[in-house]
């Protein structure tokens, strides 16, 4: 068998053993459904928090003092006007309060009623109305001047504004938009470093089990440490393989049922490269970002002696995951200039960035190009790793480089 | 390919910071022989075994395992029990065993298979599918010694296999080495505990402070120390000291003294001719304890010098 046989086979058992080890166990159902969980959480918290923000939205106003001839001309401008709005962001509930005898101190009265909170407050002529407003009620402000303007309109036609009926098209580009290349890019840089941030930091501490086992010693007899650290990176990329195809079928599910109009918000994601090809590459790149940052993990947790030591390394994992995201995004916002190339060039940051190139630029001999550049890195980076663990942990030399082997055998 | 040695090593030297653990070993295994490093605590048996096996690499020296320069070019023909034993705890013994096994490039059908034939013979029939860590620690130790044989490997090589075993067990450890033998193997085993060096050792080398101090057979071992003479008197009485060789030691009625280099014949003669008379008399070699003992006293000095 030749050399290169027996290495990937050797490298294969390993990642098969890790795979199989970490799969088939109960820890690993709390791991699949962890995002369930966190998303329940989120849930039941987005509820409470949007029970207690309606309840307050509930009670906010905006007040109209106007005469009782014009409540009502106000209250279907109001009825039309809020049509354009969709719900999360319209005003707050119109009131129309006829006059008192100081309608300026009225006014002001209305921000102190305890019944409710007001969030502007217009009174005097339409044509010139006077429009208080609390701290954050600037909009409500705009929307009270609007609606003036729209009453007075409406009652110098006539009493009514005119009707028309508009015929609406919805076109679809046969090109991409510079937003969509933009909202693609940002989407795919956004996605690898939020699934990176997930599942390559459990890289760093599965050498541990090797050393606190004693297997390590069976291994490194029988199997080359790049082998193992190899197999081991790998068995690890298939676990989140597996939950990344797990949690996209769920989503994409979801995707399917979800509105049209929502369907058209993802429709505008229109990558330079093409669809089909963006999603090759985000899977490129994905996966090469995991073994880049898995590699670098797995080499300074190897040399970890204790589990506090391992746990010690996540802060550090985690600010350098959120600097190469960091980095990317600067990149990806500002296509082509230095730092879009430097993040493009620096191993960790290259997936992320390219990635981003994908979206926003069409060629793709660029692409080739950089994932030979980063499976060169993960190639480096595993070998050194295994190096400093074959010097510190198992105190031997680094073994013979292969071109004095040769320079020897010649 | 060096068909006659299983493995060689030359001038092998290891060193951990200043101190040279492995200090210029010369180690040549016959192919189909039972090898034995023997040496005390903290001679550098275990880092020599590790040196040749290529988990860590010499400072100094070469070696060859199995005819190959680099060790791992052989490393499916090699089957492997560290000193410091360890399994996946999660693992079936079954699959711990086929594990091992796919390790060397068994497949893991064949792996499991074996492992089942295997556990049967040593007596683990019933552990089969128990994870280790249900097992005990000398049934663990047993499931990875099956482990470093389940793919048949040219070269056995055990660090200290007989530590932790019963001795039950460590007869049955005994049996498969020389099973392993019988099927063509080479087995080079490392051990402070001679008796089972005696009973299975072709060859051996004897390892103190880092350096080889003997290397042949265990009986070249034994013949660097004379016989002893065990000889009782028909009549006892002090005055015969005066006839038998300086270094005779009283022990009860009996006498005991290296045997003379001129043999003992003239000495019986002078002792017939005193009127002491042959109660008994027996000419024994000494044992490998005493040669180990010797060996590695004699360069005990040496070594404290080296250390120094």
């Amino acid at each position: 068998m030749s050399r290169f046989r027996r290495t990937l086979r050797q490298t294969f058992t390993i990642a098969r053993r890790d795979f199989i080890a970490t799969v088939f166990t109960p820890i690993f159902l709390l791991f699949l459904f962890a995002p369930l969980i966190m998303g329940s959480f989120g849930a039941i918290g987005g509820m409470g928090a949007a029970s207690v923000s309606g309840g307050a939205q509930d009670k906010t106003r905006i007040i109209a003092i106007v005469p009782a001839a014009t409540s009502r001309p106000i209250a279907e401008a109001d009825t039309r006007l809020r049509g354009m709005f969709r719900d999360d962001e319209a005003p707050p509930g119109l009131t129309t309060v006829a006059p008192s005898a100081d309608p300026a101190a009225q006014a002001r009265a209305a921000f102190e009623t305890k019944d409710i909170d007001a969030s502007a407050v217009l009174y005097g002529p339409l044509n010139a109305p006077q429009i208080l407003y609390g701290p954050r009620g600037a909009r409500s402000a705009d929307y009270l001047g609007m609606l003036a303007q729209t009453t007075l309109a409406a009652q110098k036609l006539g009493g009514t504004l005119p009707t028309i009926a508009a015929t609406k098209t919805q076109i679809t580009r046969s090109t991409t938009s510079v937003g969509g290349q933009h909202q693609s890019a940002f989407f795919a840089v956004f996605g690898i470093f939020f699934l990176t941030l997930f599942l390559s930091g459990q890289v760093v501490g599965t050498m541990a089990e090797e050393r606190n086992n004693k297997v390590i010693e069976v291994l490194a007899a029988a199997v080359p440490l790049e082998s193992v650290f190899f197999g081991k990176l790998i068995g690890m990329f298939g676990v989140a393989v597996l939950f990344v195809a797990f949690w996209g079928t769920v989503v994409t599910q979801i995707t399917s049922l979800m509105p049209a109009a929502a369907a058209v918000a993802l429709g505008d994601l229109t990558p330079a490269v093409g669809a089909p090809m963006f999603a090759l590459l985000f899977a490129a790149y994905f996966s090469m970002a995991y073994l880049l940052l898995g590699s670098v993990f797995l080499g300074v947790g190897a040399q970890a002696t204790t589990m506090r030591e391992i746990q010690m390394l996540s802060l550090p994992i985690t600010i350098l995951q959120v600097a190469m995201f960091g980095l990317s995004s600067a990149a990806v916002s500002h296509p082509g200039s230095w730092i879009a190339t430097a993040a493009e060039l620096f191993p960790l940051s290259s997936p992320f960035a390219m990635a981003g190139r994908a979206a926003n630029s069409p060629e793709l001999w660029p692409h080739v190009a950089a994932l030979a550049w980063q499976a060169l890195w993960v190639t480096i980076f595993i070998t050194v790793g295994a190096r400093l663990f074959r010097r510190g942990v198992l105190q031997s030399g680094s073994a013979r480089p292969f071109w004095r082997r040769k320079a020897k055998a010649v | 390919m060096n068909d006659e040695w299983a493995v060689t090593a030359s001038g092998i030297v290891k060193r951990f910071g200043d101190r040279r653990v492995v200090d210029g070993v010369d180690i040549m295994v016959p192919r189909g022989s039972v090898y034995g490093v023997l040496g005390p605590n903290g001679a550098g048996k275990t880092t020599t075994l590790r040196m040749l096996l290529g988990i860590i690499e010499p400072d100094e020296g070469s070696r060859t395992l199995l005819g190959h320069d680099n060790p791992r070019d052989a490393s499916d023909q090699v089957g492997y029990l560290p000193e410091e034993r360890g399994l996946y705890p999660a693992m079936k013994a079954r699959e711990a065993i086929a594990f091992l096994g796919a390790l060397r490039g068994l497949d893991w059908k064949t792996g499991r298979e074996r492992a089942v034939v295997l556990m049967e013979a040593a007596g683990l029939g019933h552990a089969v599918d128990e994870k280790i860590r249900k097992l005990s620690k000398g049934m663990a130790q047993l499931v990875q010694l099956l482990g470093s044989v389940v793919h048949q490997p040219d070269l056995l090589v055990l660090d200290e296999p007989f530590s932790g075993l019963d001795p039950v067990n460590q007869e049955r450890l005994e049996a498969l080495i020389l099973n392993e033998r019988d099927r063509g193997a080479t087995i080079l085993f490392s051990t402070h505990i001679m008796s089972h060096a005696e009973r299975l050792c072709d060859r051996l080398a004897i390892i103190a402070g880092g350096k080889r101090r003997f290397e042949g057979t265990v009986a070249d071992a034994r013949g660097i120390l004379p016989q002893r003479v065990h000889y009782t008197p028909h009549r006892p009485d002090p005055a015969i000291r005066g006839v038998l060789p300086m270094d005779a030691m009283q022990d009860g009625d009996s006498w005991r003294f290296e045997l003379p280099n001129e043999g003992i014949e003239s000495l019986l003669v002078r002792l017939i001719d005193a009127g002491y008379g042959i109660s008994g008399l027996s000419i024994e070699r000494p044992g490998l304890h005493e040669a180990f003992v010797r060996i590695v006293g004699q360069h005990g000095d040496v070594a404290k010098e080296d250390a120094a």
